[in-house]
């Protein structure tokens, strides 16, 4: 212990405990205390009285188990074929899935409805040769449509994993008599468990509190995000009872999941001695056309909502009448020149909350990798909170705590810069941590015994090696706040509008015409610094070539 | 990086921290359209830029709620007196010279709040998913088992909207056909998505407010119409308010007077086909709306409306609906 507290480590650690503190726990306690106290009965029995919020919860974890399982048996495979093979259409198939994850839900399940809803136009097509679908609201769609997003997730915590994984070990199995297949899934398997684990458990996390998709094609299956907004809006901030439970179950379901993910990347400790990563191999012929086709309508199928954006934003429109056929500028000219303030919103206020979010998870995944004292699993711990909390949930806690008093934040554009760096912040650290169990302690070791002090050695020598990791945690971080909605929509003041705050008004207005175009320049604005890393800085962040 | 990047966020945040200049600042749950043409009225008469926030009308309520202590809001612009009944306390009365030319029965007592604009309940009607039948004319023609399924309308526990056709609904039917009717009805969690419903052909017939349904009419959707029904239908006034201790003062009431002017009023309703609340207007003179002398119909009492919200609620909750998961 004593020893401890003399390293900067420890300090540093504090340090990050307290904001962590301010920030994550002040505001989640401000609404957690809520479930117990308050008038009536209190919230926990409340719960255990109505079946609707019971079977909402048991809805809520089938969804996210079946989401979980269908998008990782969707992403590793495809993360595993653009990593190690090169085929035809590579390049597209390898970038493509990333601009699934800046498609406002909203659309996305709009454009799912047009496609396979009840006068949808796969749904008439099937309909005419005697086949009927299932109706798309309820389980078929919600698995549908989430699973077909967040497959993403998967894919890009995992290409990285995979591009990094040293063939040596691989070739040092087959030279020891393991088949090629074979000694590839037992070797590379416990690798890069560690990235798939941290993949899945997020979109474990982000099925449960996902509300856009839920909303709408719900319907009457109770699920818990859609109980929990229902209850917000019944109760309102007087009574705050029955939504605090609702939230802190959400909070304790995620909290569970995590720990099962701790304990089993806990069990198996692997460090990659020299990392060098495996050369493409080609694939020709009818497997390589077989394995392009399978990948490019997997990554067409999610990227239906795109092409329903790129059309409408230059689709002339009356109201919310779509003409289509009938093409105009007048969409775009609006996003530019009439209304540019949401697009200058949103690059400022993500690109400091990018800067503040990486830093922030570097330091901390290091000192909980590399550097673990008696306080790093709390910051662990709590670093990983906002994961379990919805975007709803967030911004009611943020402006509950910091309207008024000593850190008077509500109004400012700084509650917004703030709600996007928790929500956004653990991502960053999840893919840290994930990369860290791969860098060996040696490294930094051999600095120190060379006479370097300790955060000079962090920044000479682990630095470096975490860069590419960084920058692609960075672009992750990027991708996911300029998108950000639920929590800023709360949060934000007159005036300080984001793009997909203008993009979630204008759908809910009906005006799909406009809501392409700012949608459009959504898309354009988190897909320049993934070409910008890849052409100028020749950071290969995606494993793309 | 982490270092070197704290003092420059900082100094960023604090400069984004200072307070915006003294512009009004309107919470609404209106379309785009709509708070466009009052942000244009209130540049014109006021000379100021009118902020716009949106949201579901309860999760603005709620957070004028807990803004209370430090309001950042001047002006409320949604909902019926029976969602807004129940906020009295965050509002204090105005009373705007434009309410001489108001409709008296829509005015609130005390002018605590103000009538914006006139809702009108009507069937919103696709014609090309009717399959043969005959498009409804009354409400009762809803009973018909063949509907089953087919209509949509808002959760009336989360829509204003969807509480006063439902509550309207258990007044003007018998009992055994309002219970027909609700049983064909599917329940939307979102308002927005019954006329979006209807005219993506999802659903035959979706209930919402003329302003909702004539935009599709009016973008040329030629197989959607709007029926009010034979047997009566139902009007509610949406209200503006003044939010307590408006922190730009003297400003909140002009807006709210720019609001309530003939020539916002006139905007609204030729974009955003918002029915005025002022006498002074005839809607046929701008959009292709029936006056609301010619339309039948059925009186509601919006205060009894509130009072027995829970009660209703909770029996609407058990009855069964088309899409009910077993």
């Amino acid at each position: 212990m004593m020893t401890q507290i003399r390293t900067p480590w420890f300090w540093l650690t504090v340090l990050s405990l307290a904001l962590l503190g301010l920030f994550v726990l002040y505001p989640l306690a401000n609404i957690l205390t809520a479930s117990v106290i308050g008038d009536g009965p209190n919230g926990w029995s409340r719960l255990m009285d109505n079946p609707k919020y019971l079977q909402a919860i048991w809805n809520t974890l089938i969804l996210a188990t079946a989401v979980t399982g269908i998008a990782t048996l969707i992403g590793v495979p495809l993360a595993y074929v653009t990593a190690r093979h090169s085929f035809p259409g590579k390049g597209l198939i390898a970038l493509l899935p990333l601009i699934t994850l800046v498609i406002p839900e909203v659309i996305a399940a709009q454009t799912w409805l047009m496609m396979l809803g009840n006068n949808g136009l796969i749904t008439r097509a099937l309909r005419e040769i005697g086949l009927r679908l299932p109706s798309f609201y309820g389980w078929f769609g919600l698995i549908t449509s989430m699973s077909f997003i967040y497959y993403t997730y998967v894919y890009i915590g995992v290409v990285s994993a995979i591009a990094r994984f040293d063939v040596q070990l691989e070739e040092a199995a087959q030279s020891l008599g393991t088949a090629p297949g074979i000694s590839r899934i037992k070797v590379m398997l416990p690798v890069i468990m560690p990235a798939v684990l941290a993949s899945a458990l997020l979109v474990f996390t982000m099925t449960v509190g996902n509300f856009a998709i839920s909303m709408i094609l719900s319907h009457r299956l109770p699920l818990l995000s859609v109980v929990t907004y229902q209850a917000a809006v019944a109760e309102g901030a007087a009574d705050i009872t029955m939504q605090s439970t609702l939230a802190s179950v959400s909070v304790l379901i995620v909290m569970v999941v995590l720990f099962l993910n701790r304990w089993i990347v806990r069990r198996g400790k692997y460090e990659i001695v020299q990392g060098r990563g495996a050369k493409p191999q080609p694939l020709r012929g009818i497997k390589g056309a077989g394995v392009a086709l399978l990948a490019g309508l997997v990554v067409l199928i999610s990227l239906l909502p795109l092409i329903s954006i790129i059309l409408g934003a230059f689709t002339a429109s009356r109201g919310p009448v779509m003409q289509w056929g009938n093409w105009t500028l007048a969409n775009l000219e609006r996003v530019f020149v009439t209304a540019p303030q949401p697009l200058i919103n949103s690059l400022t206020y993500a690109g400091i909350a990018t800067l503040i979010s990486i830093g922030f998870s570097a330091v901390v995944s290091y000192l909980v990798v590399k550097k673990p004292n008696v306080l790093t699993p709390f910051v662990d711990y709590v670093s990983a909170i906002p994961l379990a909390l919805s975007g709803t949930v967030l911004g009611v806690g943020l402006l509950a705590s910091f309207h008024g008093g000593w850190l008077p934040l509500s109004g400012t554009a700084a509650i917004i810069v703030l709600a996007y760096v928790i929500r956004r912040m653990p991502f960053g650290m999840r893919n840290g941590q994930a990369t860290l169990h791969n860098i060996p302690n040696s490294l930094e070791e051999a600095s120190i015994s060379l006479g370097v002090p300790p955060v000079a050695s962090f920044f000479k020598a682990v630095l470096p090696v975490m860069l590419p990791a960084i920058i692609s945690a960075g672009i992750l971080t990027w991708t996911t706040t300029v998108a950000e909605l639920s929590a800023s929509i709360l949060v934000y003041s007159g005036g300080r509008e984001t793009l997909p705050i203008q993009v979630f008004r204008l759908i809910d207005s009906g005006l799909m015409a406009y809501a392409s175009a700012y949608g459009l320049v959504l898309v354009a604005v988190i897909l320049i610094p993934i070409i910008v890393a890849a052409r100028v800085f020749r950071i290969d962040v995606f494993a793309v070539k | 990086m982490f270092l070197k990047s704290v003092p420059f966020a900082a100094a960023l945040s604090l400069a984004m921290a200072l307070p915006a200049l003294a512009d009004p600042v309107l919470y609404t749950s209106n379309p785009v359209p709509a708070y466009e043409a009052v942000q244009a009225a209130v540049k014109a008469q006021a000379g100021v830029n009118l902020g716009v926030i949106t949201g579901g009308s309860g999760v603005l309520l709620r957070r004028i709620e807990a803004e209370a202590a430090a309001p950042q809001s001047d002006v409320f612009w949604s909902s019926s007196a029976n969602t807004l009944g129940a906020y009295e306390q965050l509002f204090e009365p105005y009373a705007s010279p434009a309410l001489e030319a108001m409709m008296p029965e829509l005015r609130y007592p005390g002018d605590l709040f103000l009538p914006g604009n006139l809702h009108v309940v009507t069937m919103l009607v696709n014609t090309d998913q009717l399959d043969g039948q005959e498009a409804p004319k009354t409400w009762a023609d809803l009973a018909d088992p063949a509907w089953n399924g087919r209509i949509i309308i808002a959760d009336p526990a989360n829509s204003s909207t969807g509480y006063t056709i439902v509550w309207g609904l258990s007044k003007l039917l018998d009992e055994a056909t309002y219970k027909a009717v609700v049983a064909n009805m599917v329940i939307s969690g979102s308002s927005s998505n019954v006329p979006k419903g209807v005219a993506m052909g999802e659903y035959a017939v979706g209930l919402t407010y003329e302003t909702n349904s004539y935009a599709y009419v009016d973008g040329g959707q030629e197989e959607l119409t709007l029926v009010y029904p034979a047997d009566g239908t139902f009007t509610s006034p949406e209200y503006a308010a003044l939010v307590k201790n408006a922190p730009s003062g003297e400003v909140a009431k002009k807006t709210i007077d720019a609001l309530l002017s003939k020539e916002a009023q006139i905007a609204l309703l030729e974009v955003a086909f918002r029915r005025p609340s002022r006498t002074d207007i005839k809607v046929s003179d701008y959009v292709a709306l029936p006056e609301i002398a010619d339309i039948k119909l059925f009186a509601l009492d919006e205060a009894d409306a509130a009072k027995n919200r829970e009660a209703f609620l909770a029996a609407w909750a058990a009855l069964p609906k088309a899409g009910d998961v077993e």
